[in-house]
Order: structure tokens, then sequence, then C-alpha cells
């Protein structure tokens, strides 16, 4: 890239706050799904860009029957929509290596699979007329910049580095087009403008995986002023959904799952489009799953089961939407067996991958609190039945949460009887005010110490000698030698 | 030569008889080289003065006999000094404090170089009894007298003066220093810790790693190593300490603490077994420290820990349950544990010898029996008598004039080093 040096040198007067890159990449489990219904065709048709290529690779990484057929569809993705030579070679490399590893694999087995096609080699041809048409058409959109500059047309100029950004995101340079994105800025004009060059950050953002960049500039999109009097309703109904699904998998992504609910619910049904991030089933899941986790019934019903607009979303997924009415039904064996079966498909999703264990441990311990909370004892062999597990399985569940102080009752481990614990106020008031007491005497006379000591200027200091040589291990006035030890 | 000794007594006699004291002590801290080069006539010097009424003139002869190297005849220099600080006169005494401390110090030590600690222990309560200006005042001679009871595993005497809260320390001419601070309450702690009184260790435990301090004490090391393992048996966690801590401690002495560290970290998943292993790891490092006692408390202490857990959760439990559920090796030692706690009150529960069901009760206290409230009461008091002693000290500094000078604003070159005390006190 001969340009690159010259145009930072010349054309960079502003500060782009570009980050680490892999600064909030959580360390990647390693696991294999094997039993997964997922028709790639359709389930690819519902991104663009990055997020189909990425999505796709997750799932060739984690799942070794769809792995080739997966691949593959990446790579032809590749080459026909990108300039993205380095990703195609990577793509072909892994294909190569599953393929053959298949081969091997099936032949051991004497069963040869049919559509187990060898791989064509490297399309060296295309790859050189990619880069070839990469580097014209970067280096006409960088002349078109500076032409832009020394007309100082703010306009042009902003559109010039957007078009660059864009080029770069097809490249697969997600570095140089977050900062060409992040450019824009100060050529923004309008707050229409603004909110676009909020939009593009977040998304390279949201492949850069850094979160905390993305939060913050749908923080700005946000606070831009709205301009609703020439703008259409619609254009801002669709920006304030794209805000809100960025927002939603940011706070995923960074474990806040209550609020990244709350944002994806506000999602508008009518004006979900944002193939280059999510599909609207993804908000579903990811909306229902995080709701279920952390709203206690009432914000269930209220948010979740009776909001016209999230119904919408449930209806894509109609596996959810029984859970989901399941779940508030305190039907909870046939929710938990449920949220069982699509777990797999869940372990595919990559952005909800991560989160899927402790989303179902959180899922599973409110389904536990909320069963037991209307009564004063429950008998916990049909308590094992409601949840599909055994009575010991159950009591150390129970026992977690009785620990954690999420249930209020104690185990009748005998009888397998669990009671509701009647606190008695009275006793727990008297006892604290005790603990109070001792600890502010014992604070107060250390004081009083404090202040003698202060009074006298006792304080430990290094002896003269050895002071003038780094105080860090110097031997302070009394040596060990005069320590008796009992 | 006889004639400076003889000058001396004179001296000594006539300054006494008029209560000449601070010229008195100056003359006797300058004649300490004259007394030294006539040592062998010293006893008879000794004999010539009067215990009460030149008390000043016997403590010079006395220090400087100390000061001797290989004293000698140390039988009759010790018993001299028993007999000194018996009877000596305490008004007279008070005017030298720093003489008197320091022979104190040096008869301990010649004591503990001899192994003779138990002789120690009556003359030096005796000698801070009589040196105090009140019971709350605290002397450098307390942590001699800390030191040779535990020395002596006679802790009682110790505790004469550990249970009383100081609130005013002995300056002794400025010859205080940390060293007999620290250890005091070092030893303090350890005198506790050997009575099982945790609580009250832990305090003095902290008392000597909140000491202001600049530089890697190794008193401080120690008694963070002991403070950890206290905590530990005591909470269940290191507890948090006070904003004024030194720097020190975080920064010097807790990468040096390493394996206790660990213990604690590992203590605190609850998990016998991880605590068995990290044990095990660094059992030298306890071993050279003389902590392991301490540490196979703590191992006793989680188990203690995990059972009072199980209270919280459960209603019932089978013994076998319970030994499973704490890591324990049989039923039966699950059941001596839970024996032995409700013997101490630690758990509220009872056993069902015939199915081995143990069955746990809340806390019986309700909070209104006479004698609950009796107690209770006493606690308020003693929070009153804290607070009324808080506003006595405000009011001291109120009424300080260097510090109504310096508030009113009317001097602002006022000496930066004057008013730091009631400066400090007031930011409390």
């Amino acid at each position: 890239m001969p340009l690159a040096g010259f145009f930072q040198a010349s054309l960079e007067p502003m500060q782009v706050d570009v980050v680490e890159e892999n600064q909030n990449v959580e360390e990647e489990q390693h696991y294999v799904v094997e039993n997964a219904s997922i028709d790639l065709d359709h389930y690819s048709s519902q991104y663009s860009g990055l997020a189909r290529l990425n999505r796709l690779l997750f799932i060739a990484e984690h799942c070794n029957s769809l792995k080739i057929e997966a691949l593959r569809m990446a790579l032809n993705y590749t080459m026909k929509t990108t300039f993205n030579t380095s990703l195609y070679q990577i793509i072909h490399h892994k294909l190569v290596l599953a393929t053959s590893g298949q081969r091997v694999g099936s032949n051991s087995s004497s069963n040869n699979l049919p559509d187990v096609a060898p791989v064509n080699s490297v399309d060296t041809q295309w790859v050189e007329v990619t880069s070839k048409k990469a580097a014209l058409k970067l280096e006409k959109l960088d002349t078109d910049l500076k032409n832009y500059k020394s007309n100082s047309i703010k306009e042009s100029i902003r559109r010039g580095h957007d078009d660059l950004g864009d080029h770069y995101l097809d490249c697969g340079d997600l570095s140089n087009a977050l900062k060409c994105y992040s450019r824009a800025r100060d050529y923004c004009t309008s707050p229409k403008h603004v909110v676009n060059m909020c939009l593009n950050v977040i998304k390279v953002s949201v492949y850069l995986q850094n979160w905390s960049h993305v939060q913050s500039y749908v923080n700005k999109a946000e606070a831009t002023p709205d301009t609703s009097s020439e703008n259409s309703k619609d254009i801002n109904q669709t920006i304030s959904s794209r805000l809100k699904c960025a927002a939603g998998l940011a706070d995923l992504a960074t474990r806040k799952y209550k609020s990244a609910a709350k944002y994806f619910l506000q999602v508008n049904f009518d004006f979900c489009e944002f193939p280059e991030l999510l599909s609207p089933s993804n908000v579903a899941t990811y909306g229902a799953l995080c709701a279920l986790a952390t709203f206690d019934r009432k914000e269930l019903q209220a948010n979740v089961i009776s909001s016209s607009s999230f119904k919408q979303f449930l209806e894509l997924e109609p596996q959810l939407r029984d859970i989901m009415s399941k779940f508030y039904e305190s039907k909870y064996a046939s929710c938990l067996t449920l949220l069982a079966e699509i777990k797999d498909n869940l372990l595919l999703d990559m952005y909800v991958a991560p989160h899927v264990n402790t989303l179902y441990t959180q899922i599973r311990n409110r389904a536990l609190c909320q069963y037991f909370s209307p009564y004063l004892s429950a008998d916990m062999r049909k308590m094992a039945e409601a949840f599909n597990t055994t009575v010991g399985a159950l009591e150390d569940e129970l026992m977690q949460l009785i620990l954690d102080g999420q249930i209020k009752a104690r185990i009748d481990s005998h009888n397998k009887i669990l009671y509701a614990k009647d606190a008695d106020q009275r006793s727990t008031t008297f006892e604290k005010a005790i603990i109070m007491g001792k600890e502010y005497q014992r604070r107060t006379k250390a004081l009083i110490l404090r202040s003698a000591v202060i009074k006298c200027q006792i304080h430990v200091k290094s002896p003269p000698r050895e002071g003038l040589q780094g105080g860090e291990m110097s031997i302070a006035p009394a040596s060990a030698s005069s320590i008796v030890r009992n | 030569m006889a004639s400076t000794l003889e000058h001396y007594v004179n001296m000594v006699q006539t300054m006494s008889s008029t209560g000449n004291f601070t010229q008195l002590c100056d003359f006797i801290n300058k004649s300490s080289d004259m007394l030294a080069k006539n040592a062998s006539h010293l006893d008879n010097v000794y004999a010539t003065l009067d215990i009460q009424q030149t008390s000043l003139g016997i403590l010079g002869i006395l220090c400087v006999k100390y000061s001797l190297p290989n004293i000698p005849d140390l039988e009759t220099t010790l018993i001299q000094t028993t007999e000194f600080l018996a009877k000596c006169n305490g008004e007279h005494v008070r005017y030298a404090t720093d003489n008197y401390a320091e022979l104190c110090h040096k008869f301990a030590q010649a004591l503990v170089e001899r192994k003779m600690y138990a002789r120690g222990i009556a003359p030096l309560v005796q000698a801070i009894q009589k040196i105090q200006i009140h019971p709350a005042q605290l002397t450098s001679i307390h942590s001699s007298l800390c030191q040779l009871c535990l020395l002596t595993k006679n802790m009682k005497p110790a505790l004469l003066f550990l249970d009383i809260d100081v609130t005013e320390i002995s300056r002794e001419g400025g010859h205080f220093d940390a060293k007999d601070y620290l250890l005091y309450y070092y030893y303090g702690g350890m005198i506790y810790t050997a009575l099982k009184n945790y609580d009250r260790a832990l305090y003095c435990f902290e008392i000597v790693i909140t000491t202001p301090s600049v530089a890697v004490s190794h008193i401080m090391m120690e008694a963070y190593k002991k403070f950890t393992l206290v905590s530990l048996i005591l909470h269940g966690k290191i507890i948090s300490l006070p904003k004024y801590t030194p720097q020190v401690l975080q920064r010097y002495i807790k990468p040096l603490c390493q394996p206790y560290m660990d213990l604690s970290a590992v203590y605190t998943q609850n998990n016998l077994a991880d605590l068995r292993i990290t044990v095990s790891k660094h059992t030298d490092v306890f071993n050279r420290d003389s902590n392991m006692g301490l540490v196979k408390q703590c191992m006793t202490s989680l188990i203690k820990k995990n059972i009072q857990r199980l209270t919280k959760t459960f209603l019932t439990l089978s013994l076998a349950d319970m030994a499973n559920r704490v890591q324990l090796t049989s039923p039966k030692e699950a059941e001596k544990y839970v024996l032995h706690m409700i013997e101490d009150g630690e758990i509220f529960a009872t056993i069902n010898q015939k199915d081995g069901m143990v069955r746990f009760h809340d806390n019986p206290e309700n909070y209104n029996s006479p004698n609950m409230l009796l107690e209770l009461d006493k606690e308020m008091q003693r929070c009153i008598q804290l607070d009324e002693k808080l506003r006595e000290m405000d009011r001291e500094i109120a009424i300080n004039p260097q510090y109504v000078q310096k508030s009113s604003g009317t001097h602002e070159d006022d000496l930066p080093g004057t008013s730091t005390g009631p400066g400090k006190i007031q930011a409390y």
C-alpha cells in the first residue's frame, strides 16, 4: 500500500480513536456441535457482507457436519462480492484442510460421501485481477478525495471518506475502514450525516468486536438532535432500530444481559433491516433469552409477552415463543426441554454462543425461584419432577441458590422438603445492632490509639545507614533477631 | 578515685533533698563515664544511698552497671534491680523515664539471655505501675513484660495491661521507639492468639500493620502473616483494613507473604482438599515462620465454616451426607465436629443417633431475656463512654492555643510540625 504513508501524512489533521482490535475478544471456548439443524442457505441469506462471512466461518469452526458446506458458501460469497483476497486465501486453505480430513476419515470407514468433491486449487487469476482492481479503485478514490479536499467542499470530502471506508471494508481492512469512517466526522454538516457516520463506525466496531466503541457511538448517535421535519419518519425508525440492535449486541457481549434485553425489546419489527449485523430472528433470540434470564415475572408479562411489536419477532422463532409462554405458564419441565433442544443451534451463533451457558443457568435459577415463590413448603420430589432432574441434583442446585441468597429457604434433607424461611426481623435487627456497636468500639479505640501514636510521632522509618540504598527492602529498627517466637 | 564517687553521693543527696530533680538528672547523665570507670566500687555507693530518698542516684548506678561489658556479679545486680523497682520513689524516677525504661529493658534482656524469664515478670509489673501516670498510658516497658510472659507461657500478668485500651503514650524523653510500640502489640496479638481470644488478637495485629510507616519492618511483616491467619480463622476471609493503612503494606509486605496470600485465596473457595494441597505445598514456609499451628487451626476452621454454611441451607441432614459435603472421611468424624460445635455454641443443632440425622435449629436467642438486655445495656454504655472520650479529646484540641491560632488563620507561617497532632485528630 504505497499510498498509505503519504495519505496519513498529508491529510490527517485529526486524531482517530482506533482502539486495539482484540481488546474485548474473549478467549474462544473450543467445543464442537454435532446435531445442528440449520438450513445454511436460508441462514446465510439473512446477512450480507462481512456478517455473513463471519457467521459462516463461525459455524465452520464449531460444526463438523456443516463445515464444508459453510466454507464453500463463504468462499463463493467472498469471490462474488468482495475484494477481500486474503480472506479468500484463508478460507480456501481451511476448505482444503477440511475436505482432505474428511476424505481420510471417510476412506477409513470405507463409506465415501457423494458430496465431498475435490476442491479447486486457488484461483490465482481471480486473486490477481481482484487485487489489481482493488488497488486501482483505491487510487481513484484517493485522488478523488484529494481533489475534493483541494476544492474544500465539505460534503464531497465526507462522501470521499465514506467511499474510501466502504472500499477498505470490501477489502477486509477493518482498521483502515474505521479510520476513514471516523475521519468523515469533521465534515458532517447535518445531523443526518453524523448519524450516518456513527452507524458506519458502529458497523466496523462490531466486526472488530470493540464493544465499548460501539456503545459510545450509539450514545453519540442518539444524542444527535432529531431532524424529523425533513426526514421521513420511516428512516428515523430504521436508524433508531439499528442503533438499538447495536447497543443490545454490545451489552450482550459485555454481559449486561438485562439492558441488552431492554434494547432488543425496543427494536421496531417493521423497520428492522440491518443485514450487516443482525437478522430479525437474531433479535428475537437474543431478546427473548436475555429477557428470560433477567426479567421477573411481571416485567416478562409487561415487556415481552404483551408487547405487540416483539410478538412479531417471536413469530419468526416459534420455538422461542413456545419457551417464553411455557415459562410464563410455569411449565418449567417442557420449557427447559425446549431450551435444551435449541441449545445446539444457539451454540452456532457467533454472538450468543459464549453466553449460552450463563444465560441457561440464569434462566434455570429464575425458574427454580419462581417455582418456589408461592409456597411455604415444597416437596422436592415433585419439584425435581417438574425440573426434569433428580432429587440429589436439585438439592445441590437449591443449596447454591440459598447460599447466594436468591431463595430464602431451608432444606429438610431427611423428608426431602423445602421450607420457606421466616426471617425474624426483630432478632436480625438486634444482631446487626450488636455487631455495629462492636465494630464502632473497635474502630474508635484504634483511632484514639492512632491519635496518640501520631502525637508521639511514632512511625517506622529506615535506619539512617541503610536508608540511602533504596528503601524497599531496608530493615526497620526492629531486626528479626529481636522477635521472640512461641 | 574515691573522692569523685563521694562527690557523686553528696551531689545526689543534696539535690534530692532540695528537690532539684531536673538538674540532678543532667548531672547523673554526665557522670555515667566516671561511674563506669569506678565499676568495682559501685556496690558500695549503692549501699550508701537510700532507695526511697535518692532513687535517681541509684537508677544512674544501675544503668551504668548494665552497660558494662559482661556485667560483673550479675546475680547481685539483678537482686538490686528487683529491689529498686519495688521500692523506688515513683515521683522521683518520673524525671528520668528514659533511663528508667532503659534499665527495665536491660534487666529483661539480661534475664532473657540467661533464660531466667519468670523472675522478671513481677518486678516489671511493679515497674510499669509505678511509672504510669494513669493505667491507659503505654510505656516502652510493656513490650518487655509481654516478651517475658510469652517466654514463660504465663499470659495472665500481661493481660493486666493488654486488656486496657491505650489512650496515651509516654514520651520517655523522646526515646520511645516505634520498635517497642510494634513489639508490644505484636506480642499482645500472640498472647491473645495463645489464649484463643482471636477477636482481640486480630485487633492487636491490625494495630501493628496500620502503624504509620515508610519502610518495611520485620515485625510488621510477621504481624501481617499472623493477621492473615487469625482473620481467616475468625472471619473466614481477610478483613478489610482501614484507609490509613500505610502503603508499604500493600506494596512491599504483601508480595513477601505470597504463601499466605495463596492460602487465603484457596480458603475462600471453601474447598478443603484444595486447602490441604496448598498447605502441604508451603509447609516449609509455614514451619519456618512458626505459624504451622495457626495454619492447622485454619484448616479446622474451614471445616467448621462449611458446617455452618450447611446450617443456613438445611433443616435436617444425615451425617453421611454431611461428611460427604464437607469432605470429611467418615460420618463419625462429622459427628465429632458437630458435637463440638454444638458444645461451643457455634451452631444450634441436635443429633439423632438412631437414624444418623442432624437437625439444625435457629438461634434460640430472642433478645428478650433480662441477661441479654443487660448485655446490650453494657455494650451501649461502652459506646457512650467512647463517645465521651472523643468529645473530651475534641475539647482539648479546641482549647489548644496552637490549634486556635492556626484555625483562626492569623499566623499562616506557623511551624508545620507543631500542630500535626491536633490537625490529624480533627480529620477523623
